[in-house]
């Protein structure tokens, strides 16, 4: 019974030693950091987040929010040629409201409770946003798709259509949030990674989820339609392209770059950037420049999700780890990074 | 309750345990139960409880003897309680 | 021993009833619902004693948690948990090859020590960033999370620019320092500043305190340690980047650094409307954009 107890006492890991007590005040890790450290322990918390699950939601529910954007935009442009197009980013848009819902109440930790996110709305809270973000754009999404799908086998009562068509543009002014708020949630946050670069990170978001929206209503799509998309997806990911590179500038300006030098630093960097922006944009370049090889841009397409997604995990694992470092955080925390005097509100 | 499926996958093989006694202290969610031979004991309430906190304040206000269902936690002195219910004092 | 004066003057205490107003006797400070409270902690007087981990978690009645010694000094909790809202630092000072200097300055020991706490802050991010609305501001302009409410989504956690609030895996709830919110309500002060033997941590009206603290820290420079400084005051390190100032402000002798704290934390909600506003606009700009590739000829 003692030992059981002793086994169910014991911490989960090991106490790191140091060599010896006045270690306390030893260099950081790394030599960007001369500075002490309290025994090189973190000087903040990681936020406690499953980085596959939330991840996870990011990608849905951004896709589903550039599909919804994309398709309105389509339709408008378009009209009936778009038809196709316009039907699938309405069952893309349903995506949030149903698996990233549920990917959301299974993060929480007493997730019987969800409802109370509901609760209030605060503008200084990118969650709280978020929440209502996702409830607007979950009603109208699934009013649209109800009601396009009634019209389409009850053509007898136009108001059908009439009502699938109104909840277009709400559904795409609530997508375009989606694309884009939780770049904001994780800003708002005391990670260093994170908190370095907020704007340019809220285009990288939004901008790969537009390419990811556009990717997913392009597969399988020939003719013109498939062209136009080809060609949307390209002009996003060269705007994320450029958020990435600011992003990064301002990583390595602000001291928080070796936070991106471990595993998940390599991650984004093949996977997000490598494989999910240049990748793609080289194969729909040459795609287009062919008058679109269906083959490159079904690859193109899937490097662009796979990327998407990518970019959301491991932008999460490395703002972790940028939590976990005291060189990294004591290095961002410097009164030379707080904001100039006109930024500040 | 909402999820019974996340339950089963989460109860693991921890082997459920029962004490009985008074609750003389509580703090949010925790609670000291005091046992039949004087030795005290702090639980945490479950995430997964069927008890929510604002139940247990009531409990200690009346010295209530309780049933607890528990098991115990990782680096902690204390134990996770999953259930709390009113008991009888045992025939003296 | 003597009765102090105030207390002969109280009525005489029922046994089954606290002492009204016991802050008076004990700290000095009536505590009344509207005014700000909060510590004051001189690290010069801190003698590593604990006794404020041991009386918060008596009050609070949390478990111990982090069984183990870590070998840091005489550090054995390591940091803020959810079941650890009091942790004492230890940072033994040294001089060169490890070995402590056996000349030292005037009046300060080659020993640091202080008791970390929760900040509650002026403009709290963990306030700010919860979304249930769980955490709020009391009646003594303290900040408490609301066990009721919250639901665990663990947001608050990388917002507090100190590292304080934690989740607790075991309950599903964020936890931290109340600054004894329900002694507080009965007119005690809070068991930490109680049990402090030094009066390290003094409890007090957040002017009074400011007060007391900007003439201790001319004493001390008076006396030699003229490396003392407040963290946290209005103005201070620990109270940039639009944090206001912080309720439970400190006494340091060395860069903020050494006792894991950041010297200039920032208000994560600043960062909100920039966000969203330049993602917004991108999208507009990308959806424009569309819209022209989208209706035009090829």
């Amino acid at each position: 019974m003692s030992e059981r107890l002793a086994s169910e006492l014991g911490p989960q890991e090991q106490p790191r030693v140091p060599p010896s007590a006045s270690q306390a005040s030893a260099p950081g890790r790394s030599a960007h950091w001369d500075g002490p450290t309290y025994y090189g322990r973190p000087q903040l918390k990681a936020a406690p987040f499953n980085n596959w699950v939330v991840g996870a939601y990011i990608f849905i529910g951004g896709l589903s929010g550039a599909a919804a954007l994309l398709s309105a935009i389509a339709d408008r442009a378009r009209g009936h040629e778009a038809a196709p197009v316009v039907r699938r980013g309405r069952f893309l848009s349903m995506l949030a409201p149903t698996l990233g819902t549920s990917l959301l109440i299974y993060d929480l930790h007493t997730p019987q409770r969800f409802y109370n996110m509901l609760r209030l709305v605060k503008g200084t809270s990118p969650m709280s946003l978020g929440s209502w973000i996702l409830v607007s754009f979950s009603a109208f999404s699934a009013l649209g798709t109800l009601a396009a799908e009634a019209a389409r086998w009850m053509p007898r009562f136009p108001w059908l259509r009439r009502t699938a068509r109104a909840t277009q543009l709400p559904a795409a002014v609530a997508g375009a949030g989606m694309t884009t708020y939780t770049a904001a949630l994780l800003s708002a946050t005391s990670t260093p990674l994170w908190a370095a670069a907020p704007q340019s990170m809220a285009v990288r978001f939004g901008s790969s989820s537009l390419a990811a929206g556009a990717a997913a209503l392009a597969l399988g799509n020939t003719g013109r339609m498939g062209r136009t998309l080809d060609k949307v997806a390209l002009l996003a990911l060269a705007a994320e392209l450029a958020a990435t590179c600011v992003s990064h500038n301002t990583y390595r300006r602000t001291g928080v770059a070796p936070a991106l030098n471990g595993e998940w630093g390599k991650v984004e960097k093949l996977g997000a950037t490598g494989l999910g922006t240049l990748l793609p944009m080289g194969l729909y370049a040459v795609s287009l420049a062919r008058g679109r090889s269906p083959m490159l841009s079904t690859l193109a397409g899937l490097a662009t999700l796979a990327g998407s997604a990518t970019l959301r995990v491991s932008i999460m694992a490395a703002g972790d780890e940028s939590a976990n470092r005291p060189d990294v955080s004591f290095r961002f925390t410097q009164p030379r990074n707080l904001p100039k005097r006109w930024f500040r509100r | 309750m909402a999820f019974p499926l996340l339950r089963m996958q989460l109860s693991g093989p921890v082997a459920m345990r029962t004490m009985e006694g008074v609750v003389t202290i509580v703090q949010e969610g925790r609670f000291q139960l005091t046992d039949d031979d004087g030795v005290s004991h702090l639980f945490l309430l479950s995430h997964r409880a069927a008890v929510e906190p604002d139940q247990l304040p009531p409990l200690q206000h009346h010295q209530a003897r309780v049933r607890v269902h528990y098991t115990p936690a990782r680096n902690l002195i204390g134990f996770v309680a999953h259930s709390v219910e009113r008991s009888e004092m045992p025939a003296a | 021993m003597d009765m102090p004066a105030r207390a002969a003057e109280e009525p005489q205490s029922r046994l089954d009833r606290m002492i009204p107003n016991e802050s008076e006797l004990t700290a000095g400070v009536r505590i009344e619902p509207g005014k700000s409270y909060g510590f004051f902690t001189d690290t010069t007087l801190c003698i590593g004693c604990k006794a404020c981990e041991v009386a918060c978690k008596e009050w609070n009645n949390l478990p111990a948690d982090n069984i183990g010694l870590t070998g840091q000094s005489y550090d054995n909790t390591g940091a803020l948990s959810a079941n650890s809202w009091r942790h004492v630092n230890f940072i033994e000072k040294a001089g060169a090859c490890g070995v402590r200097d056996n000349t030292q300055a005037p009046f300060q020991s080659g020993w640091l020590m202080m008791s970390d706490v929760c900040k509650h802050c002026h403009n709290a991010p963990c306030l700010e960033a919860c979304p249930t609305g769980a955490l709020f501001r009391t009646e003594f302009d303290t900040v408490v999370v609301q066990q009721d409410i919250c639901n665990g989504c663990g947001y608050c956690v990388p917002a507090c620019p100190f590292g304080v609030v934690d989740l607790s895996e075991l309950d599903g709830k964020a936890h931290k320092c109340t600054l004894c919110y329900d002694r507080l309500k009965g007119g005690l002060e809070p068991a930490c500043a109680k049990a402090c033997p030094t009066d390290s941590i003094q409890f007090g009206e957040l002017e009074d305190l400011q007060e007391r603290a900007e003439k201790r820290v001319a004493q001390l420079h008076e006396l030699g340690a003229a490396n003392a400084y407040l963290y946290g005051a209005p103005g201070s390190p620990g109270a940039t980047g639009d944090l206001g100032h912080l309720n439970a402000f400190f006494l340091l002798t060395d860069r903020p650094e050494t006792y894991n704290l950041p010297p200039a934390p920032t208000r994560a909600a600043n960062r909100v409307a920039p966000s969203l506003g330049t993602g917004l606009a991108a999208m507009a700009g990308l959806a424009l954009a569309a819209f022209a590739i989208l209706s035009g000829r090829d």
